[in-house]
């Protein structure tokens, strides 16, 4: 019996010898949501950052290895996502997880990943707590790749106020969200010091369709401004029940987060013609019309969600660069060199990382409307002041 | 501008409640006679806006044009009732819905809820088979269609239609309205003229005497079916029209149609009505008068007071075992 136990351990351990040294893959992980209710934003980036690993494994990978990514579903939910990084670290053995984009979720996530020495890069993770502590300490494994909430609040507050002339806003709000909730106190507090004025600020629960009741008090307010920090379907579906009830453009100017996404105009159509919407990407960009075009060509089908196709790319390209830079696959030493990432060309912008708060600095900010053809269309880029 | 509220909310609130009541009907129908609260409902709810939703998108496809060119028979019989424009005719398209979800429906029954109401008399079972068939249907869709927003065309109009003291409403909602009062009416009296629904009123008083006395059960139950599960199409369309399609819709609303069918007494379709009625008032006078935040708290304190006061809701028959 001991024999028998020797043998298949000596086997064992001559058959792992002989898999390490063909090139090992280097494995990476993805958290998304690919089904459920936010499922378009969340195929989209893992299609995109799967693009960009194929092709570099194709040429030849990172290190001498190719790279391997697993993808896992949240579902939109952080209990499912912290079971789905769990399970990337413990049995698959990540060195690095890339996604999720949205904040409640790298929020749930980051104690784990912190713990494990696992670098986790957000695409969309906008909520500042994501990436620092509330005394603000940076937390050593937590990144992003987007701009911060208190960032777009301000973008958004100085876009309505200065530019739009909007001295009277409602809000209207995602209470489950923290990325929602964040965004608002950020949004509010920029605008009250600017001199503007909260007068609706009313809230809807996640499983919400229905928001004519909401609606009703900003039409009998008088308010002519809305600012949605939401997500793609409550706002498509806020801003199509808003014209139904006879608030067209004219009477209530419609500006929205980087919650946007392409499939709102499915959901509503012509009633989205004129608004506003602060996003990470601005689509009509030449840099990027090879990464779109690519997309096409490998999923057959549109980039629709095209904010979430670059910034996942760019995280893809981002962490290759970073384990080049590190010269070895381990956690810890690729969080060191995503901390020290300076000046990286990347498709839609130059990164370098603040090493105080895991920030890309001085990330502009696009503004984007949706026009009479029912597209989107680059309306101005925010530079930092 | 108080009163201007208090309008505008009713009308929000009626129009809400009248498609909460489509879906409730049908729950408290399956209920007075099966004893069951039946889960899988918000399913065929789906399943009816998806019909819809690719029998309005048929026409322009390639797999349309192939069928009514190929000589088979089918295609031949198709040809001689098809006219250019019929399949992206929203009546044609609902009408297949309907029929559609009355079919998925029995099918569901057949295939999970009678094997086991064969086998034991308590509910308790088929209740859980429900919950996992709305699950199953559910991610039937994602798996086979994806989670992707499905956005029924632009067949229903949408106008703001101005009402008195300034309140608005619009004409889908005055057309939703209407559509469920006539359904309603014609479930009404569908029970109340025909022999197949003396056959039903009967079954809900007792469904064994009712079989003793020589009514086919087997099929009374596939006509109850039936009927609910065209009930559920007809809000699933005027849900996907107004709130998009995707495989959850089901289950976000029909919680709600669940919590009216309950306060208005499970097994009573007068208080499924008003139950739904209740409901979308209460949720859009919260709004209105406390705030949107509290809606959900006062929602379902309306249930659990409703519950303790009357447990049988507000025309329930009987307080034994209702699960």
């Amino acid at each position: 019996m001991k024999k028998l136990v020797f043998l298949i351990s000596l086997v064992s351990v001559v058959m792992t010898a002989a898999l390490a040294s063909a090139a090992e893959p280097i494995k990476l992980g993805y958290l998304a949501a690919l089904t459920g209710e936010y499922a378009p934003y969340g195929i989209a980036e893992v299609n995109s950052a799967k693009m960009f690993f194929d092709k570099l494994n194709n040429a030849g990978g990172v290190l001498g290895h190719p790279v391997e990514l697993i993808s896992y579903d949240t579902k939109s939910r952080p209990e499912d996502a912290v079971n789905a990084v769990r399970r990337m670290i413990e049995s698959d053995k990540v060195v690095a997880v890339l996604g999720s984009n949205t904040s409640s979720i790298n929020l749930a996530t980051g104690p784990l990943v912190n713990a494990a020495k696992v670098p986790q890069i957000g695409t969309a993770t906008t909520n500042p707590a994501v990436t620092v502590d509330e005394n603000g300490k940076v937390y050593p494994y937590s990144f992003r790749i987007c701009f911060t909430d208190p960032y777009q609040g301000t973008i958004a507050a100085e876009f309505a106020y200065n530019d739009l002339g909007k001295k009277r806003a409602a809000i209207l709000w995602n209470v489950g969200s923290d990325y929602a909730q964040g965004l608002r106190e950020f949004f509010i507090a920029h605008y009250k010091k600017l001199g503007g004025e909260i007068v609706i600020d009313e809230g809807y629960r996640d499983s919400d369709v229905d928001f004519r009741a909401q609606l009703a008090l900003v039409k009998q307010s008088g308010v002519d401004f809305l600012f949605l920090p939401g997500l793609g379907r409550d706002m498509g579906l806020i801003i199509k029940q808003a014209r139904e009830m006879g608030l067209d453009n004219e009477q209530l100017k419609v500006v929205g987060g980087d919650g946007y996404g392409e499939f709102m105009i499915d959901i509503a159509g012509n009633a989205l013609v004129g608004t506003y919407w602060i996003t990470h990407v601005n689509y009509y960009d030449p840099n990027m019309q090879p990464i779109f075009k690519e997309y096409q060509e490998v999923y057959k089908e549109e980039a629709k969600e095209f904010g979430n196709v670059t910034l996942a790319y760019d995280l893809a390209k981002w962490v290759t660069d970073a384990i080049e830079r590190a010269g070895t696959a381990e956690g810890p030493a690729i969080a060191k060199a995503l901390e020290e990432t300076k000046g990286l060309k990347l498709m839609h912008f130059t990164l370098t990382i603040d090493p105080t708060d895991h920030n890309p600095l001085n990330k502009p900010g696009i503004i984007l409307t949706i026009g009479e053809d029912l597209k989107s269309a680059f309306f101005k880029e925010v530079a930092p002041k | 501008m108080q009163f201007q509220i208090l309008i505008q909310q009713i009308v929000n609130g009626l129009s809400l409640g009248s498609v909460y009541a489509l879906i409730a009907v049908g729950y408290s129908l399956v209920y007075s006679i099966l004893l069951f609260s039946n889960f899988s409902h918000g399913g065929f709810l789906v399943i009816g806006g998806y019909i819809c939703y690719y029998m309005l998108a048929l026409e322009n496809t390639q797999f349309w044009t192939s069928f009514i060119n190929s000589e088979s028979a089918l295609a031949r019989v198709f040809a001689k009732i098809w006219s250019p424009g019929l399949i992206s005719n929203i009546w044609f398209a609902s009408a297949v819905s309907l029929i559609g979800a009355g079919i998925a429906a029995v099918i569901v029954e057949k295939m999970a809820y009678k094997p086991i109401r064969e086998r034991t008399p308590t509910t308790l079972y088929i209740l859980i088979a429900s919950m996992g068939m709305s699950i199953v249907i559910e991610n039937l869709f994602v798996v086979t269609i994806g989670g992707r927003y499905k956005a029924i065309p632009p067949v229903i109009p949408m106008q703001t239609v101005e009402l008195f003291a300034g309140a608005t409403t619009s004409a889908f909602d005055l057309l939703s309205l209407a559509t469920s009062v006539i359904f309603l009416a014609a479930l009404q009296s569908f029970l109340v003229k025909t022999k197949w629904g003396l056959a039903i009123r009967a079954a809900s008083c007792n469904l064994k005497v009712t079989g003793m006395m020589g009514v086919n059960v087997n099929r009374l139950i596939a006509i109850v079916f039936f009927v609910a599960g065209m009930l559920a199409a007809v809000g699933g369309i005027f849900l996907s029209a107004r709130y998009t399609l995707y495989p959850q819709l089901g289950g976000n609303i029909t919680t709600k149609a669940f919590v009216a069918a309950v306060i208005g007494g499970l097994g009573s379709l007068p208080g499924a009505v008003a139950g739904s009625v209740i409901l979308g008032l209460a949720e859009m006078l919260t709004t209105g008068f406390v705030s949107s935040q509290f809606r959900d708290l006062i929602v379902f304190t309306l249930l659990i007071g409703t519950l303790i006061i009357r447990p049988g809701g507000l025309f329930g028959k009987s307080i034994v075992e209702k699960i």
